[in-house]
C-alpha cells in the first residue's frame, strides 16, 4: 500500500471520522489503529463493531448515494488511508488485492444479513433461539457439527440476535434447560444435540410457506 | 481436461444438477455453453425465483468468497458446458479483470441494500427517515452527554451539507457554545467519558463483557439484578460529577410536537399502553424536543408505559436516562420514584429504598413526595 500514500489521513484518540446520517463519498482501509463503529439506537450509543489493521470500514459509500449508516470513531491513534469513491476506478485498477478484499467483505456482509434475517423471520420464539445457535455453529465453519456444542455467548447476545427481549429469551432457554436439550455456564451455552436443533428449524422453515 | 492453471472443463446432461442449496463447496463455476438455472427461495415470501445464467457469467461466487452453504440449485436445462475455479483461481481471472470486479460489487452493493431493508421491516424500523433531522439529534445526544467533539462533527456536517432544513439556527447556536467553551449543561471542562460511564449496563450484541457476577441465585434474577446494578452504579458513580443541569430551553416552544406529547399522555390513561409508547417513541425520535422538560417528559412516558407492558428493563433505562441526562427536569423526581417501585418489584429493597428517600429529599413537596414517603414506611424504615 506503499504507493497510496497521498491518500493517508490520521486520526487522534476519541476523534470522529464520519457521523450517522452524513453524506459519505469516501471509504476507508485501516493502516494502524483501532475504529469503533456505533450507531444511536433509542438515545443510547450502541457498539457495533470494533475494526483494526487491515480492515475496510466506509464501503457503502462506493456505490450507493445513501448518508452513512453507523458513527465511526478513532479508538486510538489511528491512520487510514481514505478514497473517495470518484477515484474508485483508479484505485482498483491500481490496487487489486484490495478489490478483492472488498468482494471478500461484501460477500460476508451479504450472507450475515440474510442469515439475520432468516432467524427473524421464523414464527416461534424457541425455533428462533435454536436456529441462532445454528447459525453460530455454521460460523464455525466445520462443514458437519457435531452433535454436542459449546457456545462462548450469554443470553444478552443471543436475545439481540433473536431480535427479542432478554426476558422472553431467558424464559426459552429455561424451558431448554429443564427438556435437557442445553446446560447454561457462566461464559457458555452448552447444546446437547445440534442434528436435534436443526431438524426442528429445517422442518419448519419448509412448512411455513405451505 | 486440466489446464496448468487448476482450471478445469466439465460438461453436463440436461437436468443435472451442478450443486444444491445448502452444499458447501469451494467451486466457481463460468458457463461456457449451454444453459444453467439458478433457484432459489425467496426469504421473506417462500417464492421459488428462478434465474438464467448468462453465457460466460459466473455463478456460485458468493457462498465460495464468503465461505458459506449454497443458496440456491444450480440446474442444467440442455447440455452445458462449464469452466471449474476454485477461489485462488478465480482471484487470479480477477485480478487481471478489474471491470468484473466493479460490476460483481455493485450486483452485490445491491442485494445488501435489499436484505438491510427487509431487516428493517421485520425488526419494525421505519425505514422513512430524515438524515437531516437524524444527524441534528446525533449532535444533540452527543451535547447532551457532554461529547463536545462528537457533537461539533455533526453539527458541522449539518451546516455542510442541511443547512436549509430548520435546525439550522439551533446546530450554529450549538457550535458556536462548543467552540467558545460556552456550552449549558455542562460547567466543567470538556471530558471525554469513558465508555462505561456512558453506555454501562447496556446489552448490544457485540458487548462481549462478561458477568462477573458470583451469586448462586437463579439465572434470571440474577440477569435482571447485574443489569440493575450496572445501571445503578452508574448512576452513583456519576452523581457527584453530574452537573447542575440548567434549563436550557429555547424560546420557540414547539407546540407541534407539545400536541403529540399531550396526545400519547391520553392515550396512556385510556391504558392504550402500545399506542402510547410508540407515539412517545415517535415524538422523542423526532428530535423536535428542544425543552429538557418536554424530553423527560417523553422518556418518562416510555418508560410507564413499558412498565404496564411488562418491560422493565427498557422502562428501566428510560427513567435512568432522565436522572442522568436530565437531573434538573420536572420528570426526574417521578423517574428516581418510578426507579424504587422496579427495584422494590424485583426484590432489590436496599437498592429501592435508596431512590425512595432521594425521591423524598427533592422539592417541590408533592404526591411523590407522599408516595416515597408511605414506601420507605412499608420497607420498615
Amino acid at each position: 500500500m506503499d504507493s497510496f500514500e497521498r491518500f493517508s489521513v490520521e486520526y487522534s484518540p476519541n476523534e470522529i471520522i464520519f457521523c450517522e446520517f452524513e453524506p459519505g463519498y469516501e471509504f476507508y482501509f485501516i493502516q494502524s489503529g483501532k475504529v469503533k463503529i456505533v450507531k444511536v439506537i433509542n438515545n443510547i450509543e450502541k457498539t457495533l463493531d470494533v475494526i483494526t489493521t487491515g480492515d475496510v470500514f466506509g464501503e457503502m459509500s462506493i456505490l450507493e448515494h445513501e448518508p452513512r449508516s453507523a458513527t465511526a470513531i478513532a479508538l486510538d491513534h489511528v491512520k487510514l488511508l481514505k478514497f473517495h469513491r470518484d477515484n474508485f476506478d483508479s484505485l482498483l485498477e491500481g490496487n487489486h488485492e484490495l478489490a478483492y478484499k472488498l468482494l471478500l467483505i461484501f460477500s460476508k456482509r451479504i450472507y450475515d444479513a440474510k442469515r439475520r434475517l432468516m432467524i427473524l423471520l421464523l414464527d416461534e420464539p424457541s425455533l428462533k433461539i435454536m436456529d441462532v445457535f445454528i447459525m453460530l455453529a455454521e460460523q464455525t465453519q466445520s462443514v458437519d457439527p457435531v452433535n454436542e456444542m459449546s457456545f462462548a455467548v450469554t443470553p444478552q447476545q443471543v436475545a439481540s440476535w433473536a431480535g427479542m427481549n432478554l426476558k422472553n429469551v431467558q424464559a426459552e432457554l429455561d424451558k431448554l434447560i429443564q427438556l435437557n436439550k442445553i446446560d447454561m455456564y457462566k461464559d457458555r451455552i452448552v447444546v446437547k444435540n445440534m442434528r436435534d436443533f436443526q431438524r426442528l428449524v429445517a422442518s419448519r422453515r419448509k412448512n411455513m410457506y405451505s | 481436461m486440466t489446464g496448468a492453471s487448476g482450471i478445469t472443463t466439465r460438461t453436463y446432461k440436461a437436468g443435472s444438477i451442478i450443486y444444491f442449496d445448502g452444499d458447501r463447496s469451494d467451486h466457481i463455476y463460468i458457463l461456457k455453453s449451454g444453459k444453467v438455472v439458478l433457484t432459489s427461495i425467496k426469504l421473506d415470501t417462500g417464492e421459488e425465483m428462478k434465474e438464467n445464467v448468462r453465457l460466460g457469467e459466473f455463478f456460485g461466487v458468493k457462498s465460495v468468497l464468503g465461505k458459506y452453504p449454497r443458496e440456491e440449485t444450480a440446474q442444467t436445462i440442455s447440455e452445458t458446458t462449464v469452466l471449474v475455479l476454485r477461489a485462488a483461481d478465480f482471484e487470479k481471472l480477477i485480478l487481471a479483470n478489474v471491470s468484473i470486479v466493479r460490476k460483481m460489487l455493485r450486483v452485490f452493493s445491491n442485494q445488501l441494500r435489499r436484505i438491510h431493508k427487509m431487516l428493517r421491516n421485520v425488526l419494525g424500523q421505519a425505514d422513512a427517515v430524515n438524515p437531516a433531522i437524524e444527524l441534528f439529534s446525533i449532535g444533540e445526544y452527543y451535547y447532551r452527554n457532554g461529547v463536545y467533539n462528537q457533537a461539533l462533527h455533526a453539527y458541522k456536517k449539518y451546516m455542510e451539507h442541511y443547512a436549509d432544513s430548520g435546525n439550522a439556527a439551533k446546530a450554529m447556536q450549538r457550535i458556536n457554545e462548543i467552540e467558545t467553551g460556552n456550552y449549558k449543561p455542562d460547567t466543567g471542562p470538556e471530558r471525554p467519558r469513558s465508555e462505561e460511564s456512558l453506555f454501562g449496563g447496556d446489552d448490544t450484541m457485540d458487548d462481549f463483557r462478561l458477568d462477573d457476577n458470583d451469586s448462586d441465585e437463579p439465572r434470571e434474577v440474577m440477569e435482571t439484578k447485574s443489569m440493575l446494578d450496572s445501571e445503578l452504579n452508574n448512576f452513583f458513580s456519576e452523581e457527584e460529577a453530574l452537573p447542575d443541569f440548567d434549563d436550557f430551553s429555547m424560546d420557540e416552544q414547539d407546540n407541534f410536537s407539545g400536541g403529540r406529547l399531550e396526545e400519547a399522555g391520553t392515550l396512556f390513561e385510556q391504558k392504550r399502553f402500545d399506542n402510547a409508547l410508540n407515539l412517545y417513541r415517535e415524538v422523542l425520535d423526532s428530535g423536535e424536543l428542544m425543552d429538557d422538560n418536554d424530553i423527560a417528559k417523553a422518556y418518562l412516558g416510555i418508560g410507564r408505559s413499558c412498565a404496564e407492558l411488562g418491560n422493565n428493563k427498557e422502562a428501566m433505562q428510560s427513567f435512568s436516562a432522565i436522572v442522568k441526562n436530565y437531573p434538573a427536569s420536572a420528570g426526574a423526581k417521578e423517574a428516581y420514584f418510578e426507579i424504587g417501585a422496579i427495584l422494590d418489584s424485583s426484590g432489590q429493597k436496599d437498592k429501592a429504598l435508596q431512590y425512595y428517600k432521594k425521591t423524598a429529599s427533592l422539592q417541590p413537596n408533592d404526591a411523590f413526595t407522599n408516595k416515597a414517603a408511605k414506601k420507605i414506611k412499608e420497607l420498615g424504615v
